[in-house]
């Protein structure tokens, strides 16, 4: 990429300085080290890994997943090493690479979220963390802590206080007002707010007259979600104060451009990772592209779709 | 392991609904029971790569022959696509074979497409014999293949038009020696029968499995099958697919979940 180009991708979100506005999805990148044979990890704009938990989780039963049109639903059930192994085998493989790792927590209870942020606060090359809120509160029954404002704030308050780390706060689209969700995380101090989450969903195998996946209900991903999400960030951004970082069924440039416009700073490839491991440097040429045709910058793009 | 677009050479009917696809590609090593992710659409649906044996190497060594079903969607689009046309290819894919131990005899146990991975892996082990399981006379065409390897092969169809009437378990049952190493790919029943019989024989036995896959290079945890009584570490519980396997040993995996 040219001189001028460069400059016209680099964006910075929260103290996080990145060459060009494309992330990795959580739960989508692995730890990252699994596309080192595929992608340039030096050209992606920042990688966030999957999900993780105080402990490790073994995660759900099969069938895990299902292809749906333009899309998937997975319900994979947040498998993943545990924190401490992620901290002790993972991220110093990592340390070569020229790329910010942020690093995507969930808890089960607000004191696991806050001790998940504390290990990863001293852990070394750790850019982030991105607190995933689409998860079951146990102590609530279950609910969901992204589905109400109450709880969100609590999660996120208890993240800030455990860190000096940079906060990101992944919004769940399962709710009925993005906005009410958006200033309740942002009270609680969070730095950056990046949405959406998978949306939840259902399929049915016909044939056998039970639903398609173990779980019966999963979360849908990729391309058919997209209008939805480009929606929700631009409802967000009426009322946001942090930056906004836009996430569903982006597999082109373009794509991450109407998320931008919409007014996201940056963005996240997720399931196109699935059927590209190149995808995410794909996208950031993309949009490299489309600044260098409309002689721009990514910067001076944010929002421009006005309201 | 290669991300790439690869030219067909050639994508012929061979049999009821099967079809050799041949690729101009050839990677730079493969091991017999590996695979690859091939995407059948430039378009988003379907979005997903659909997973595919590697079959053999094309006479002449300028390509490899994939060997498929059509069975939905993804299939029914690949079979419709000529000469000329490219397709992403992303592989090879996989653990593959565990070779056996020198003197053991290799009894290989395929049911309809799980023929595939045999091959490359009975071209390597010479003279093992091969049970097939097909529905009807017409679907075991392939086993001419197995014979040109000198393979013995016997058959067992549901309609009784070739080789025994019913299933191939049947045949097993003669073959399940002590000194024998069973290598079984099929349908998720003909394999919850052939490792319990293994087991009950006490009979070393590798299963190729079969599972939807999102990604093929185990990160999605998508294709998650559980570990069996061996299955350690928390974490380890669900073992992938994609990138654990597709062989196991078949005592790693919990039949009951399967
Ligand atoms: C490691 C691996 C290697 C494989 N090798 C071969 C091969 O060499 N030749 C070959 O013909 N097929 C092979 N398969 C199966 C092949 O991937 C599926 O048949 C294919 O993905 C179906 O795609 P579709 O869009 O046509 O079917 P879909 O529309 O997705 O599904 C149609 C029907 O097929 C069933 N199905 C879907 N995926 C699978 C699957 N993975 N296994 C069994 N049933 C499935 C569905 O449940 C449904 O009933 C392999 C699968 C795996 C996991
Ligand atoms: C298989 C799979 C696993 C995921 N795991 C996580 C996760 O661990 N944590 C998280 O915050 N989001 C997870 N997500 C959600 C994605 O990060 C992303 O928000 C969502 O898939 C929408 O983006 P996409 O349409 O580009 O995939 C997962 C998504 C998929 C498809
Ligand atoms: S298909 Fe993604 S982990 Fe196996």
């Amino acid at each position: 990429m040219k001189e001028i180009s460069v400059n016209a991708l680099a964006v910075e979100i929260a103290g996080i300085r990145m060459k060009n506005p494309v992330m990795t999805a959580s739960g989508t990148f692995g730890y990252g080290l699994e596309f080192k044979p595929y992608t340039r990890l030096d050209a992606i704009g920042a990688v966030i890994v999957k999900g993780l938990s105080l402990r490790p989780r073994p995660g759900n039963p099969g069938p895990r997943i299902v292809e749906t049109p333009c899309g998937m639903l997975n319900a994979i059930g947040l498998q993943n090493v545990g924190v401490d192994c992620f901290i002790n085998e993972k991220l110093p493989l990592l340390k070569d690479v020229k790329t910010p790792v942020i690093a995507n927590i969930f808890g089960e209870t607000v004191s696991d979220y806050a001790e998940v942020a504390k290990r990863l606060d001293s852990a070394q090359g750790v850019a982030g963390l991105e607190v995933n809120i689409s998860c079951p509160n146990v102590k609530a029954g279950g609910m969901v802590f992204g589905t109400d404002p109450a709880s969100a704030y609590k999660v996120v308050s208890a993240v800030r206080a455990s860190t000096r780390l940079p906060v990101i706060t992944k919004l769940s689209p399962n709710v009925t007002d993005i906005r009410v969700m958006v200033r309740a995380v942002e009270d609680a101090g969070t730095d950056a707010i990046s949405l959406i989450n998978t949306i939840t969903g259902m399929v049915i195998d016909t044939e056998r007259r039970r639903p398609a996946i173990a779980n019966r209900i999963g979360g849908l991903s990729g391309p058919a979600i997209r209008p939805i999400a480009v929606r929700m960030v631009w409802e967000a951004a009426s009322v946001a104060k942090t930056p906004l970082i836009g996430i569903g069924g982006i597999t082109t440039g373009t794509d991450a451009m109407e998320f931008i416009l919409a007014g996201a700073t940056a963005v996240q490839v997720g399931t196109a990772s699935f059927i590209d491991p190149d995808a995410a440097v794909k996208v950031a040429e993309g949009i490299n592209e489309y600044v260098t045709r409309h002689k721009t910058s990514v910067a001076a793009l944010v929002g421009a779709v006005g309201r | 392991m290669e991300n790439l677009d690869a030219g067909i050479i050639y994508n012929k009917e061979v049999g009821p609904g099967y079809f050799l696809l041949g690729l101009d590609w050839r990677p730079l090593a493969f091991k017999p029971g590996q695979f690859v992710m091939l995407r059948v659409s430039d378009g988003l649906d379907p979005l997903l790569r659909r997973p595919f044996g590697i079959y053999r190497v094309m006479s002449g060594g300028n390509g490899v022959e994939l060997l498929y079903q059509v069975v939905g969607k993804g299939t029914r689009i690949l079979s419709l696509k000529r000469p000329g046309e490219r397709l992403g290819v992303l592989g090879p894919l996989g653990n593959g074979f565990t070779m056996p131990p020198k003197g053991a005899r290799v009894v290989m146990v395929a049911g309809g497409m799980g023929i595939v991975p045999l091959y490359p892996f009975a071209h390597e082990v010479r003279g093992a014999v091969l049970l097939y399981g097909t529905r009807d006379a017409a679907q075991a065409s392939v086993a001419g293949d197995f014979k040109e390897l000198g393979c013995p092969v016997r058959h067992a169809t549901e309609d009784g038009s070739l080789g025994v009437k019913g299933y191939v378990t049947e045949l097993l049952k003669e073959e399940l020696t002590r000194d024998a190493v069973v290598y079984a790919c099929g349908p998720a029943p003909m394999l919850k029968a052939v490792a319990a019989m293994a087991a009950g024989s006490g009979t070393q036995c590798y299963v190729s499995l079969e599972r939807s896959m999102a990604c093929g290079i185990g990160v999605c945890l998508g294709c998650a099958v559980k570990g069996g009584a061996h299955a350690d570490a928390e974490n380890k519980l669900y073992k992938m697919v994609c990138s654990d396997g597709p062989v196991f040993e078949s005592k790693e995996i919990d039949w009951e979940a399967f």
